[in-house]
C-alpha cells in the first residue's frame, strides 16, 4: 500500500540534501557571508584519526563508503547504469556520482586541491563541506561548528541514497542494505574525552633525486577508465587500499607488539614502510594530493609519480617517465614472511595485477545495428543506413545487395543524407547533438559539427551549399554552411521537428514535427508542417494539421505540387474505453499542398490498423507512395492517383471533417500491404530504379521491394547478431502493436524515442475529462518508482502488465516473457546527457544564483520558508524526487484528488508540458500561473529575474 | 519608480494618445521662416555663404510622398512603428499588424482574430538571417511571427521581464526588449532569458523606451527614461552609460556637454555616430564631441521627439509631434523639416542651414500626419509611421549631404503633383 503524505516532511530530510553537497552555498560568519568548500578526507583525517578521536578516519577507510567511487568501475555498476538510462560511464554520470562520490554537483572551485572525488563517499558527503569548520578551534565547539556548516545526520537521511532502487535490485539480486546494521557498522563516535591530538608521524624518507608522490587520486585522473583496465578501481578494491587503516585495529597492535613495536602502529616507521606508499620509498617530497591515508597505493609499487604524471602523454617507458618496474622482489620486500600470512608470488601478483587493456565490451553483450533511416547515393550505387545501436553507418552495395563497409559515427545516429555530388554524406547523431560528415571516397568521418538538441532529420539543398538539420528537442533547425562546416543560423521549427524532404526543383523543404503545438487545455492537437524556402533559407509557411500529432516521415511528389507525410490522430480527450472513430489512435497520411492547405486520410481500416506509420517515399514516376508501419511490420502501397481522386471528389467539409476520421477509405487507395522484417522505419527509392529499400530496424536487415511486383524480393543483412537478447525482445515488444486492442498502436506510439509525445490523456472510464494526466518520459524511469502521477503502480511490471491490460492490450496481454523483456528494455532507454551543464562544468552566474534560490530557506523579506515548501525538500538530488505523493495545489475540478507523484527532473527542460495534467506549457508557468498560494514551493515573493535564475538552474538537472 | 517618473510616463502616454486620436495639423503660419515657434530663428541673409557653403548647396528633399491608411488595407491609422525590408514593409498599429508588399503594393493585415497575440504593436524588428519578425506588444509582451504563425512570449509563460514592450531589436541570436520594467534579452538558441535592471546595469530608472542594435560595432543601445542612453558591448557584456552631465531635468544648462537629457526616447548608431532623441531635443555623439539639436536653433519641427533613426553619421530623421525633422547634412548644419497642412493633403518641406531658412518646397502631397513615432529607411526611400497612416517618401535621385543643384527643389516640387494622397 502506498503511504500517502500530505505536505509532511521529515525535517531531518532536508539536512540530507544539504550534506549531499547541494545545500546552501554560503554561511553567515560574523556578519560576513562565506562560501564553504570541500576539503576532502585527507584534511579531516589530520585530526580525526588516532585513539584520542576514536580512529574515525580509519573506520571510514575500511567502510564501503570509501570504496563507493571505485565501485562505479565494476561491471555491475555499468549494468546498473544501463538500467538507469545512463548512456555514459557511471563515473561520468551525475546520477551515479550523486551517491557514489562527494560534492558531485559542486563546481570545481568549490573543491579544494586537497579534495579528490575518487575518495568516494567521504566525511563531507554527510557532514557538509568543511572549509569553515575544519579549524580545530571551531571543530571543538560543536555549536560554532554547526553554525559554520557542520552537519550531524540521522539514519533516516541515508535513505536519499540508500532507498531501494530498481536498477540496483535488478543487478545486485536483492542484496539490499540492512540499514540498521549498516548504521551501526559505520558508527564512528567521538570519545567523550576526545582530544584533537594529531598522529605523530616519523620523518619521511627523502631523496632529492627522486620524483614526488602525487597520490592515488592523481593517478586516477587517467587510470580510472574501466575501458582501459580500471586501475584505480582495481587497486581501491584490494587490501592495499586499506593498508594504513588496518593499522588502527587491535589486531595491528597485537602484531606490532609481537614485532617489538610499541605504541600506535600508525606512527611507527617499521609499520608505515609497508602499509603506506609515502614511507615505502624515498621521494623528493609529498604533494598535498598524497597522504598516508591512501595506504599502499600506485606509487608504492610504481614509485613516486610526479615525473610520470607530467609525461604521461608520451609513449610508455618505465625509464623515461619515472615508473619503476614491478616484479617479484618488489612485492617480496613487504610480503615475504609478513606476519605469518601466506604469500604465493605468482598467484598474489596476478591477483593484484591490473594490465592496460581495453575491456570495453566485457559486459556489453551482442551489439545490434538497428538501422533507422536510409539514403541512396546520387549515382545510385550505394545505400547508407544510419544504425542507432552500433553508432555507425553501414554501406551497402546496391548492385550486389550486400554490406561492404561500416563507418563509425556518433551516438544514436538517426538519419543520413548525401551532398548532390555524392562526395559527402551527413549523419545526425541524436545522442551527441552532432552531425558527422563522411568523405564517401575514403569512407571516413572528416568532421563532426555541433548542432541543436537531439538532431533527427537531415536534408541538403540542391546546390549542396547548405545542410538543414532538424533538432527535435530544441525545436529548431540548424542551417549548416557545408563549405565552412559551421552553423550559420537556426530556424525556429514546430514542436519536435523530425523529418525533412526537399522538392525536386530544390525550392521547398518540408519538415514534419512529431509533437503538437501547445493547445488550450483539453482541446485537440494541432501539429505543424514547416515549409522552408531553400533559396532563401527561411521559413515561409507553417501548415497546421488539426487533430493530428506524431508527424514523422515526409516525401515530395515529383511534380512538386504536394508532399505526403505520416501522422497519428490521438483521441486523448475521451476515456480510452471509448471505441469511437477508431478508438485511441488512428494512423494516417497527410497531404501538404503548396499553398499550405492540408488534407488527411487514414491508412487504418476497420479492425485492421496501420500502427506507427513512420516513413513515406514516392516512386520515381510519382504513381505510388510506400508507407512503413513500424508497429505492424508492413509497407502500404498507396496509389497516388486514387488518393488524389478521393480528395478531389470530396467537398471542403468532407475533406476537413470526414476523411481525416473515416476508417473505410483506405481501401480505395491502398493497393496492398507488403510484409517486412521487424519494425520497418526508414524507406527510400533508388533514383532511376524500380527498387525500394526498407530499414527493418529491429532485425538489422534491409528489405528490398520490387516496385513492379510490389513484392519483397531480397533482404540485406547488415551484420547484426542473430541472437535475440532479452533487451532486444523488449525493444521489439515496445515497438510492436501486436498486443494492443485492434493492433492499433505500440508503446512507441506515445513514447517516441522513449520520451513523450506531449499529450494529456483521459485514460480512466470515469467520465469524460475526469482525472486527465500528462504523459511522462520513460528515460531513466526505473529508479523513480512508484509510477504514474497518482503514484499507484509500485513496479514497471505492474504498470506494463495488469495496468496496460485494462486499457491497451485487453484480451491479448503480454506474456510473462514479453512483459519481463519489455520492462527490461524500458529501463535501458537512455536519458541523454544534460545540455545545459556538462559534467563538472562550472555553473553560469545565472545558474549559480538559481541554485541559491533552489536551496533557500527564507523569502526575500526574511521569512522562514516552511521545510515542506522548499524546492529541495521534495526534489533532492541525485534523483530530484522524493518518490512520494504531495498536494502542491494543482488539483482542478475534474481531478478526484490532489495528491500527485513528485516527478524526477532530469533534463526537465525538454519534457514540456508540465504538472500532472500538462497544463503548464513552460517551466515559468508552473509558478507564474499555477502556484497562486505558494503550495508548490514559496515562489510568489520572487522577482522575475530570480525566477529566471531558478529555471536556469533547474535546466542543469 | 518615483511619482515624478510615473508622471512623465503618463504624460508620454497621454501625448501619444492625444496625437493618435487627432492631433491638430501643423499650420504653415507665414513665409518668414519656420513659422510658429520657429519664428525667432536667427535672420541670416538669404544666400549668404556659410563656412564656404553656398546657399545653392542643398540637401535632397523628398517631394514624392505616398500615404496609406485603413482605406488601403491598414488595420488602423494610428501607427506606432514601421520596419522596411527588401521585399515588404512591416507596420505596427494600435490595432493590428500589417505587411505592405512593395512589388504588388498590396497590404495584408492581422489582428487578434487572426492569431495576433495582442492588438497594439509598438515595435518591429526582423531577423536578417531567419526572416522572423519580432513584435514588441504594448502590454502584451513579445511575439515572433514566422511562417504565418505567431508565437507569444509574455511574463507568465517566459522570462520576459514585463509585458509593456516599447522596443525590440534583433542582435545576433538574441532578441532584446525594452520594457517598462527593464530590458530583457532572449537567446533564441538556448532559450535563456536575461534581465537587465538597476541590479546589473547602470539604470537609475528601468523604464526602457527603445532598443537598437548596431552590427558594425556589435553593440546594443538602450534609450531609458531617466537613465539616458546605455551602450552594451555584446562581446564583453560591459555597459557604458551616457547621461546628462549637467543633471538638469528642465534645461540643457551647458550645451554640448553630453546627452541633452536623461529622459531619452530612442537611440540610433550609424557610421560611428550615436544619435539620441529626447522630448527636449536630440543629440549626436561622434565618440569625442556631443552636439545638441534644438528646434529653435535648427528649424527642426519640434524638440518633442518620439523617435529617431540615423541614416549615417551625417543624416538622421527625427519623428516629432509637429512634423518630420531631418538632419540632412550634419557637416554643413543643414536641415529639412516636413509638414502637412491642416486642411489638405499638401504640405511643405523647409530647408534650413544654421537655423536660417533657405528654401521652402511646396508639397502637393505631404506626409500623412505631423505626429509620428516611427521611421525606417529602404534604400533611397523613407517610411514614416504617423498618427494617421503610413507615409512613403520616394527617394528618386536621392543623394546624401548637399549638392549644388539649385534647380532641384523647384524642379522636384513641380514634379510632385503626380502623387496621390491615398494610394
Amino acid at each position: 500500500m502506498i503511504r500517502r503524505r500530505r505536505k509532511r516532511v521529515n525535517p531531518r530530510l532536508l539536512f540530507l540534501l544539504l550534506i549531499c553537497g547541494l545545500g546552501r552555498t554560503s554561511l553567515a560568519l560574523d556578519g560576513d557571508s562565506v562560501h564553504p568548500v570541500y576539503v576532502g578526507v585527507k584534511v579531516c583525517a589530520q585530526c580525526h584519526d588516532g585513539d584520542a578521536m576514536g580512529n574515525q578516519c580509519s573506520i571510514w577507510a575500511r567502510s564501503r563508503h570509501a570504496d563507493a567511487y571505485a565501485a562505479l568501475s565494476k561491471p555491475e555498476a555499468r549494468l546498473i547504469a544501463k538500467l538507469s538510462g545512463v548512456p555514459v560511464l557511471p563515473q561520468q554520470s551525475p546520477l551515479c556520482l550523486g551517491c557514489h562520490a562527494t560534492a558531485a554537483e559542486a563546481e570545481p572551485w568549490e573543491r579544494d586541491p586537497s579534495f579528490a572525488i575518487q575518495d568516494g563517499v567521504q566525511c563531507e558527503h554527510c557532514h557538509g563541506p568543511g572549509s569553515e569548520y575544519a579549524d580545530a578551534a571551531v571543530m571543538m565547539n560543536r555549536e560554532l561548528a554547526m553554525k559554520r556548516g557542520l552537519r550531524m545526520p540521522a539514519m533516516e537521511e541515508c535513505q536519499a541514497c540508500h532507498a531501494p532502487k530498481g536498477s540496483h535490485d535488478a543487478v545486485l539480486k536483492g542484496d539490499r542494505l540492512d540499514m540498521a546494521a549498516a548504521w551501526e557498522q559505520i558508527q564512528h563516535p567521538t570519545p567523550e574525552n576526545a582530544e584533537l591530538v594529531k598522529l605523530s608521524f616519523p620523518p619521511l624518507p627523502s631523496s632529492a633525486k627522486e620524483p614526488a608522490f602525487v597520490g592515488a587520486g592523481s593517478c586516477a585522473e587517467c587510470h580510472a577508465d574501466p575501458t582501459k583496465g580500471d586501475h584505480f578501481g582495481a587497486w581501491r578494491r584490494t587490501a592495499h587500499a586499506d593498508a594504513f587503516a588496518v593499522l588502527a585495529t587491535a589486531r595491528a597492535r597485537e602484531i606490532a607488539a609481537k614485532m617489538g613495536v610499541s605504541g600506535d602502529p600508525r606512527t611507527k616507521l617499521e609499520c608505515l614502510k609497508c602499509h603506506t606508499s609515502v614511507y615505502h620509498r624515498p621521494a623528493s617530497h609529498v604533494l598535498g594530493t598524497a597522504s598516508v591515508y591512501e595506504g599502499v597505493s600506485c606509487e608504492a609499487c610504481h614509485g613516486p609519480g610526479s615525473q610520470h604524471a607530467e609525461t604521461c602523454s608520451r609513449p610508455r617507458s618505465t625509464e623515461k617517465n619515472g615508473l619503476l618496474k614491478v616484479d617479484a622482489p618488489a612485492c617480496s620486500s613487504c610480503h615475504e614472511n609478513a606476519h605469518g600470512k601466506p604469500f604465493q608470488l605468482p598467484a598474489n601478483l596476478a591477483e593484484a595485477s591490473h594490465p592496460i587493456q581495453a575491456r570495453e565490451h566485457e559486459e556489453a553483450g551482442p551489439q545490434y545495428k538497428t538501422p533507422i533511416n536510409l539514403a541512396v547515393s546520387p549515382d545510385g550505387k550505394e545505400l547508407y543506413a544510419a544504425c542507432e545501436a552500433s553508432k555507425s553507418v553501414v554501406v551497402v552495395d546496391i548492385a550486389a545487395l550486400r554490406k561492404v563497409a561500416e563507418i563509425g559515427v556518433g551516438g544514436q545516429p538517426h538519419d543520413v543524407a548525401f551532398s548532390p555530388d555524392g562526395k559527402t554524406a551527413f549523419v545526425s547523431n541524436r545522442l551527441d547533438d552532432t552531425v558527422s560528415i563522411i568523405d564517401t571516397q575514403s569512407r571516413t568521418v572528416t568532421a563532426t559539427i555541433p548542432v541543436g538538441d537531439e538532431p533527427h532529420g537531415l536534408v541538403v539543398d540542391k546546390q549542396g551549399a547548405f545542410l538543414y538539420v532538424l533538432n527535435t528537442l530544441s525545436e529548431d533547425i540548424s542551417v549548416i554552411d557545408v563549405g565552412k562546416r559551421t552553423e550559420v543560423k537556426r530556424l525556429s521549427a514546430g514542436r519536435g521537428p523530425w523529418s525533412a524532404a526537399i522538392s525536386r526543383d530544390g525550392q521547398w523543404i518540408a519538415c514534419t514535427n512529431v509533437l503538437s503545438h501547445f493547445v488550450p487545455f483539453r482541446t485537440p492537437s494541432r501539429s505543424e508542417v514547416t515549409l522552408i524556402d531553400a533559396t532563401r533559407g527561411m521559413v515561409t509557411l507553417r501548415a497546421m494539421v488539426p487533430g493530428a500529432n506524431g508527424l514523422r516521415g515526409i516525401a515530395w511528389h515529383p511534380s512538386g505540387d504536394f508532399a505526403l507525410f505520416t501522422l497519428n490522430r490521438h483521441k486523448n480527450l475521451v476515456p480510452m474505453t471509448r471505441v469511437v472513430q477508431g478508438w485511441t489512435i488512428t494512423n494516417g497520411l497527410g497531404v501538404l499542398w503548396r499553398d499550405g492547405h492540408v488534407d488527411q486520410v487514414l491508412l487504418d481500416e476497420p479492425g485492421i490498423a496501420f500502427p506507427d506509420p513512420t516513413d513515406v517515399v514516392v516512386t520515381n514516376d510519382g504513381k505510388y507512395a510506400l508507407v512503413t508501419s513500424a508497429a505492424s511490420n508492413r509497407v502500404a502501397v498507396v496509389a497516388v492517383d486514387r488518393l488524389l481522386n478521393l480528395l478531389q471528389s470530396a467537398d471542403e467539409a468532407e475533406r476537413a471533417n470526414v476523411l481525416p476520421n473515416h476508417l473505410g477509405k483506405a481501401a480505395e487507395f491502398v493497393l496492398q500491404w507488403i510484409e517486412t522484417p521487424v519494425c520497418p522505419r526508414g524507406i527510400t527509392v533508388a533514383p532511376g530504379t524500380d527498387r525500394a529499400f526498407v530499414a527493418a530496424s529491429l532485425d538489422d536487415r534491409i528489405a528490398v521491394i520490387d516496385l513492379n511486383s510490389f513484392q519483397s524480393v531480397a533482404v540485406i543483412d547488415l551484420g547484426g547478431p542473430q541472437v535475440v537478447t532479452k533487451e532486444r525482445l523488449g525493444e521489439r515488444v515496445f515497438h510492436s502493436a501486436m498486443n494492443t486492442f485492434h493492433r492499433q498502436f505500440a508503446c512507441s506510439s506515445c513514447h517516441p524515442d522513449g520520451h513523450v509525445e506531449g499529450l494529456t490523456y483521459d485514460i480512466e472510464p470515469d467520465g469524460i475529462g475526469v482525472n486527465p494526466v500528462d504523459n511522462r518520459t520513460l528515460r531513466g524511469i526505473l529508479d523513480t518508482a512508484p509510477f504514474k502521477w497518482e503514484g499507484l503502480n509500485p513496479s514497471l511490471s505492474r504498470q506494463c502488465g495488469p495496468r496496460l491490460a485494462v486499457f491497451f492490450t485487453r484480451i491479448h496481454p503480454f506474456t510473462q516473457e514479453q512483459l519481463s523483456a519489455l520492462d527490461y528494455y524500458i529501463c535501458t532507454i537512455p536519458s541523454p546527457p544534460n545540455r545545459h551543464r556538462p559534467l563538472g562544468a562550472e555553473l553560469t552566474p545565472a545558474q549559480r544564483r538559481g541554485k541559491e534560490i533552489f536551496y533557500r530557506t527564507t523569502t526575500n523579506d526574511g521569512r522562514l520558508i516552511p521545510m515542506e515548501n522548499r524546492c529541495s525538500t521534495c526534489h533532492y538530488p541525485p534523483l530530484y524526487t522524493d518518490r512520494r505523493i504531495h498536494d502542491v495545489g494543482t488539483k482542478l475540478p475534474l481531478d478526484e484528488h490532489g495528491l500527485f507523484d513528485t516527478p524526477q527532473l532530469f533534463n526537465v527542460y525538454n519534457s514540456a508540458p508540465y504538472l500532472h495534467n500538462g497544463i503548464a506549457e513552460t517551466l515559468e508557468e508552473i509558478w507564474t500561473r499555477f502556484n497562486p498560494y505558494d503550495q508548490h514551493g514559496v515562489t510568489n515573493d520572487m522577482t522575475k529575474d530570480q525566477l529566471n535564475d531558478l529555471i536556469e538552474y533547474l535546466r542543469t538537472f | 519608480m518615483t511619482s515624478n517618473t510615473a508622471g512623465y510616463f503618463a504624460s508620454f502616454i497621454m501625448l501619444m494618445w492625444v496625437a493618435v486620436q487627432g492631433c491638430p495639423e501643423y499650420a504653415i503660419a507665414d513665409d518668414s521662416g519656420a513659422g510658429g515657434k520657429n519664428s525667432s530663428l536667427p535672420a541670416l541673409a538669404f544666400g549668404q555663404s556659410v563656412d564656404g557653403i553656398s546657399d545653392e548647396d542643398l540637401p535632397y528633399v523628398y517631394t514624392q510622398w505616398e500615404n496609406y491608411t485603413v482605406e488601403d488595407g491598414l488595420p488602423n491609422d494610428h501607427l506606432f512603428c514601421v520596419k522596411a525590408t527588401p521585399d515588404v514593409i512591416w507596420i505596427g498599429s494600435e490595432n493590428g499588424l500589417a505587411r505592405l508588399d512593395k512589388k504588388s503594393g498590396k497590404i495584408q493585415s492581422w489582428n487578434e482574430e487572426d492569431g495576433l497575440p495582442w492588438r497594439a504593436i509598438t515595435s518591429i524588428d526582423v531577423d536578417p538571417k531567419t526572416g522572423d519578425v519580432w513584435l514588441g506588444l504594448f502590454g502584451g509582451g513579445l511575439a515572433r511571427f514566422s511562417g504565418g504563425r505567431f508565437e507569444h512570449f509574455h511574463q507568465l509563460n517566459s522570462g520576459l521581464v514585463n509585458d509593456v514592450v516599447y522596443g525590440v531589436a534583433v542582435e545576433n541570436n538574441h532578441i532584446w526588449c525594452a520594457t517598462t520594467a527593464g530590458a530583457s534579452r532572449y537567446d533564441v538558441i538556448t532559450g535563456k532569458w536575461d534581465i537587465y535592471t538597476e541590479k546589473n546595469a547602470p539604470m537609475e530608472e528601468i523604464w526602457n523606451y527603445n532598443v537598437t542594435y548596431a552590427p558594425s560595432v556589435n553593440k546594443v543601445f538602450l534609450a531609458v527614461w531617466g537613465s539616458g542612453c546605455l551602450e552594451f558591448d555584446v562581446a564583453t557584456e560591459k555597459w557604458k552609460d551616457y547621461i546628462d552631465p549637467d543633471k538638469e531635468m528642465e534645461i540643457d544648462l551647458y550645451r554640448d556637454d553630453g546627452i541633452i537629457h536623461v529622459i531619452t526616447t530612442a537611440a540610433s548608431f550609424a557610421d560611428g555616430a550615436l544619435w539620441v532623441s529626447a522630448y527636449f531635443g536630440c543629440c549626436r555623439y561622434d565618440g569625442r564631441h556631443w552636439r545638441g539639436f534644438y528646434a529653435h536653433e535648427t528649424g527642426l519641427p519640434s524638440d518633442f521627439t518620439n523617435f529617431l533613426k540615423a541614416r549615417s553619421a551625417n543624416e538622421a530623421w527625427f519623428c516629432t509631434d509637429k512634423g518630420a525633422g531631418v538632419v540632412a547634412d550634419y557637416a554643413t548644419d543643414t536641415y529639412v523639416a516636413y509638414y502637412r497642412n491642416s486642411d489638405n493633403s499638401g504640405g511643405v518641406a523647409k530647408i534650413y542651414r544654421q537655423g536660417r531658412l533657405l528654401r521652402e518646397v511646396p508639397l502637393e502631397v505631404s506626409i500623412a500626419h505631423n505626429f509620428m513615432i516611427g521611421v525606417d529607411f529602404d534604400g533611397d526611400d523613407v517610411w514614416l509611421a504617423t498618427a494617421h497612416g503610413l507615409s512613403h517618401g520616394i527617394g528618386k535621385g536621392y543623394y546624401p549631404g548637399v549638392k549644388r543643384a539649385p534647380q532641384q527643389p523647384q524642379t522636384v516640387a513641380a514634379a510632385s503633383s503626380t502623387s496621390a494622397d491615398s494610394k
